[in-house]
C-alpha cells in the first residue's frame, strides 16, 4: 500500500549566523502532516535555531519556509502563531503570577461584545480542555503551583486553543516522572490523531524510537540525516548525531582509586532534601543522575556554602569541617562550578585575567595590593594548560566563544588548586567538540589526584566517565551503583521514581 | 496563593484601620466625618498618581518624571489662563492632560525606540521638564487672584458631601480596575511584566506596550497637573517636587512589585491612602514636625517589610514529605 502523505511544512536551505558563528547552514527540514517528527542533535546542534525561526523569533539569512506548499515569512512570533504554529517550551515561557486559564489564553484572550475581557467563558473553556485531556488541574491555579508536567499540558492546552495544527514540543519530558510520560505520550498520539503535526525535540533515544515516526538529525548546523524511524535503530541515531561511533565517545583514562577522602552524613535540607551519605576518593569520579529537580545542584550548593544546610556533617581527610561559606569551602579545596556559568561563574566585562585570578586575590598579593607579576603568571599557566584562545590579557570575557568562557571558568576554580571538583552539567550547551576536550580534561584532573563530582543529566557521559554514580529522585538517594555493574535501564528507573 | 493575595490586601486594610483607631484615641477631633473626608481629598491625587504608576511598574519599569511632568502641565495651562480667562475650564483640563501625555510619550519613545534605559530617561526628564518650567515661567509665581474663577471653581464642587477629588479618584480607580482586569491591553501588561521574555513568544509587542503605558502615566500626571494647581491656588516651580518619590511609595507599600507583573488596583489604592493618613495624622497627634519625616519613612519601610514577608516566593519543593 502506498501512503500518501501531504507536506505539512517545508524548510529549505536555510542558513542562520550569529556574529559569524554558523549555527545553521542549508538545513532541509520536512514535516508531514500527521505525524510524529523527532528533531534529533546533541546541545548545539542547531535545533533551538531552527525551533525559533519557525516561531518568528529569529529570521534566517537565507532560505525559504513553504507552509502548506505556499511561501511564508515568519517575522515575528505573533504571524507564526497565526500560522498555526505552536511550541511548547521547556519552562520559560510560562506565566508563573498568573493563573491557569490566563496561560492557555495568554495573547489571545477572548473578548465580550463590548470589548471586554470573558473571563466566565475562558474560564469554562479551560476546564472543558483540562477535562478533555484528563488533567487533574484547576483553571483557577497559579502556575507556580503546578508541577512541570502540569505546565506542559497548560501549554499544550494553549496550543490547542491556538488551533495550532504544528505543535513543537521542545524536550516535553525532560523533568517528568515516567508515569507522567505516558501520560503525555497518550496526549501526543491523540494530538496526532486529530491531524496534526508534531515535531518532537528529545534527546531519550528509546522515547524517540517508541512516539515518532520520522526523524531528523542536525550535528553543527548541518543536516546529517532525515528518515523513517522504522529505518533505523539507536545505535546508527547516536552515530548520526555524534558523527562517530558510540564507544569513541568518552575517553576515560584508567586510574587507580585510593582511599576516601571527603565525605557527608546524613544532609538534611528541609523540603529539598533529606538523608544524604556518600563519600568520594581520591581520583574518583562520581556522577550524580537525576531528574531536573531532584535536588542535585541544591546539595552540591549546600556542600560549597552557598546554601545553608539544616542537619548533617561534612567530613574531609576524616576530620570534620564546617562550611558556612563559599569562601569556607574553597579554603578546604572544594570548589564547585555551576550549571549557570555565565551568571555565577564569570563577570563578563571584567579582562580573562582578571576572571582567572578572581578567586585567588589574596594569594596573588602583598598587604592587600594586588601583584599584577604573579596574576599574569597564573592565567598565563592556566591558558597553556586549558588552552584557551585569547588575543591578548585586557580582553573581555564576554568577547570570547562559549567553549573559551567555560574555559575561563573552569582556569579560574582551578587556579585555587583544589582537590575536589564538583562540576554542575558542565557539558550542557557546548559542541560535540567542547564536549570530549572537557572530559577529557576530567580525565587529565584526576590523573593528576584530583576528585571530581559531576551532576549530569547525560547518562551516556555518565556512563562514559564516571567510577560510580549517586542516583536521586526527589531529594531522596535511590541508590549507589557502581557504573561498571550498572545497566543504564537500571539507573533511569530508580531516577524516574520506580521501584 | 490567591488567598494570601486576598490577605496582602486586607493586612493593609487593617493596618489603615488600626491607624486610624489609634490617631482616633490620641486625637478625636481626627476621626470626624469632616476631618477624614478632607484626608480624603487630600489623598485623591495620591491615588490617582500611585494607579497610573502602577501601570508602568508592572511592566518592571518607573516613571520618576511625573512630578516634574504634573508640575509642567499645571504651569503651561496656568500660564494659558492668565492670558485667556475666559476659556471654559474643561479646556484647560484637556489641554493639561494632552501635554502631559505628550510628554509620558517622549519618555515611551526614549525607551522603547532609543533604548536609554527607563532609569536614566525619567530621571533626565525628571529634571528636563522642571527646567522647563523655569523656561516658560521666567521663574515667576502664577497667584490665585490671576487664575479664572471659572478655573478653581469646579475643584470645590461637592457630592454627597465628598470632593470632586475624591469622586475623580474613584473615577479612575474604577476605569483603571477596568483596565488592568478587563481588557487585553491590561492582561497585557501583566504578562509582560511577569515574564518578558516569554511575553515576546506569544507576539505581544513589547515597545507598543511601553509607550503605551508611559503616555497612560503621562496622561494622568497632566490631569494632575491641573488638580494640583486649582487645588493650591498656586503654580509655581516648585510644586509637587520630590513627590514622584511619595507616589512610589504608595505603589510599592500597595505591594505592587517592582520585578513587575505583580499588584492589584486595590492595593495600590490603600498603599496610598496609608501614606496619605500617615502624612495627616502625624501633625495631628502632635508629632514634632522634625520627626515626621523620619516617623513616616519608619513606617512606609515596616508596611513593605509585613508586605514582602507575605510575598515571599515559595521556595521550590523538591522532597516529598513522607
Amino acid at each position: 500500500m502506498v501512503v500518501c502523505f501531504q507536506m505539512k511544512l517545508e524548510l529549505k536551505n536555510i542558513s542562520k549566523n550569529f556574529h559569524g558563528v554558523k549555527a545553521l547552514q542549508d538545513v532541509d527540514f520536512q514535516l508531514k502532516e500527521n505525524s510524529i517528527h523527532a528533531l534529533l542533535g546533541e546541545n548545539g546542534a542547531g535545533k533551538s535555531t531552527l525551533v525559533k525561526i519557525l516561531c518568528g523569533v529569529y529570521q534566517p539569512d537565507s532560505g525559504s519556509i513553504l507552509l502548506n506548499n505556499k511561501q511564508q515569512s515568519i517575522s515575528d512570533p505573533s504571524i507564526s502563531l497565526s500560522l498555526g504554529i505552536s511550541a511548547i517550551h521547556q519552562e520559560s515561557v510560562m506565566f508563573d503570577e498568573l493563573t491557569v486559564t490566563e496561560n492557555v489564553f495568554i495573547g489571545n484572550h477572548l473578548t465580550k461584545s463590548n470589548g471586554l475581557v470573558d473571563w466566565s467563558s475562558m474560564q469554562d473553556k479551560t476546564h472543558q480542555l483540562l477535562k478533555d485531556l484528563e488533567a487533574n488541574i484547576e483553571p483557577n491555579e497559579k502556575i507556580k503551583d503546578l508541577s512541570i508536567a502540569q505546565r506542559h499540558i497548560v501549554q499544550i492546552s494553549r496550543s490547542l486553543i491556538h488551533d495550532a495544527d504544528i505543535v513543537i514540543m521542545d524536550e516535553p519530558t525532560a523533568s517528568l516522572s515516567q508515569k507522567e510520560i505516558n501520560e503525555l505520550y497518550a496526549i501526543i498520539r491523540n494530538l496526532k490523531n486529530q491531524n496534526k503535526s508534531i515535531v518532537f525535540i528529545s534527546h531519550k533515544l528509546d522515547e524517540v524510537m517508541e512516539v515518532c515516526d520520522e526523524f531528523t538529525v542536525l550535528r553543527d548546523g548541518e543536516l546529517i540525516k532525515s528518515d523513517l524511524i522504522s529505518n533505523t535503530n539507536k545505535d546508527q541515531l547516536i552515530t548520526y548525531m555524534a558523527g562517530r561511533e558510540v564507544n569513541q565517545i568518552f575517553p576515560k583514562n584508567n586510574v587507580t582509586i585510593e582511599n576516601e577522602i571527603f565525605e557527608v552524613r546524613k544532609l538534611f535540607k528541609k523540603t529539598q532534601f533529606k538523608n544524604i551519605n556518600f563519600n568520594l576518593r581520591k581520583k574518583e569520579i562520581l556522577g550524580f543522575y537525576g531528574l531536573v529537580g531532584s535536588g542535585r545542584t541544591e546539595i552540591m550548593k549546600s556542600i560549597f556554602g552557598i546554601t545553608k544546610l539544616d542537619e548533617g556533617e561534612i567530613l574531609f581527610n576524616d576530620q570534620k569541617i564546617s562550611i558556612t561559606k563559599p569562601s569556607d569551602a574553597i579554603d578546604q579545596g572544594i570548589v564547585y562550578l555551576s550549571e549557570e556559568r555565565q551568571q555565577l561563574g564569570m563577570t563578563g566585562l571584567m579582562s580573562v585575567k582578571d576572571n582567572i585570578n578572581m578567586a585567588i586575590m589574596d594569594r596573588n598579593s602583598n598587604f592587600y595590593v594586588m601583584n599584577t607579576l604573579k596574576e599574569i603568571k597564573n592565567a598565563s599557566a592556566m591558558q597553556e594548560k586549558l588552552n584557551i584562545k585569547v588575543s591578548y590579557w585586557s580582553q573581555l570575557t564576554q568577547s570570547l566563544s562559549g567553549g573559551n568562557q567555560q574555559k575561563t571558568v573552569i582556569a579560574k576554580w582551578l587556579s585555587t588548586k583544589p582537590k575536589v571538583l564538583i562540576l554542575d552539567e558542565p557539558t550542557k550547551g557546548i559542541d560535540v567538540r567542547s564536549k570530549s576536550a572537557v572530559h577529557e580534561f576530567m580525565g587529565e584532573l584526576v590523573e593528576e589526584g584530583m576528585s571530581i563530582m559531576m551532576i549530569s543529566s547525560e547518562l551516556p557521559e555518565i556512563l562514559g566517565m564516571c567510577d560510580r554514580v549517586v542516583v536521586m529522585y526527589k531529594g531522596l538517594i535511590r541508590d549507589i551503583l557502581d557504573v561498571k555493574k550498572a545497566s543504564s535501564e537500571q539507573i533511569v528507573k530508580l531516577a524516574s521514581g520506580e521501584s | 496563593m490567591k488567598k494570601i493575595l486576598i490577605n496582602r490586601d486586607f493586612i493593609l486594610f487593617s493596618i489603615i484601620l488600626i491607624g486610624l483607631i489609634g490617631v482616633g484615641f490620641a486625637n478625636p477631633l481626627f476621626v470626624t466625618p469632616k476631618s477624614i473626608s478632607d484626608v480624603l481629598t487630600d489623598t485623591s491625587i495620591l491615588i490617582i498618581l500611585a494607579l497610573s504608576q502602577m501601570i508602568v511598574i508592572l511592566i518592571r519599569a518607573i516613571d520618576l518624571s511625573v512630578a516634574s511632568n504634573l508640575a509642567l502641565s499645571g504651569m503651561l495651562i496656568s500660564l494659558l489662563s492668565t492670558v485667556h480667562p475666559e476659556l471654559p475650564v474643561y479646556y484647560f483640563i484637556a489641554l493639561s492632560c494632552l501635554i502631559g501625555t505628550f510628554l509620558g510619550v517622549l519618555n515611551g519613545i526614549s525607551i522603547a525606540i532609543l533604548k536609554v534605559p527607563f532609569i536614566v530617561t525619567t530621571l533626565g526628564t525628571l529634571s528636563i521638564y522642571r527646567g522647563l518650567i523655569y523656561f516658560v515661567s521666567d521663574g515667576k509665581q502664577v497667584y490665585s487672584n490671576e487664575f479664572s474663577e471659572d478655573f478653581l471653581a469646579l475643584i470645590h464642587v461637592k457630592f454627597l458631601s465628598l470632593s470632586f477629588l475624591f469622586w475623580l479618584a474613584v473615577a479612575v480607580f474604577i476605569v483603571i480596575y477596568i483596565l488592568l482586569n478587563h481588557t487585553r491591553f491590561g492582561r497585557n501588561l501583566y504578562s509582560l511584566g511577569g515574564n518578558p521574555d516569554a511575553a515576546k513568544y506569544i507576539g505581544i509587542n513589547e515597545n507598543k506596550y511601553i509607550i503605551m503605558a508611559y503616555s497612560l502615566s503621562g496622561f494622568f500626571a497632566g490631569l494632575c497637573g491641573y488638580l494640583w494647581v486649582a487645588r493650591y491656588s498656586v503654580a509655581s516651580t516648585q510644586i509637587a517636587i520630590g513627590f514622584e518619590l511619595t507616589v512610589i511609595s504608595a505603589c510599592v507599600v500597595g505591594g505592587i512589585s517592582v520585578m513587575g507583573g505583580v499588584g492589584t488596583v486595590l492595593g495600590c489604592v490603600l498603599g496610598a491612602l496609608l501614606i496619605g493618613l500617615i502624612r495627616n495624622a502625624l501633625p495631628a497627634v502632635d508629632i514634632s514636625q522634625f520627626w515626621q519625616l523620619a516617623i513616616s519613612g519608619a513606617i512606609i519601610l515596616l508596611a513593605i517589610i509585613i508586605n514582602t514577608k507575605t510575598e515571599q516566593r515559595k521556595e521550590k519543593t523538591i522532597m516529598v514529605e513522607n
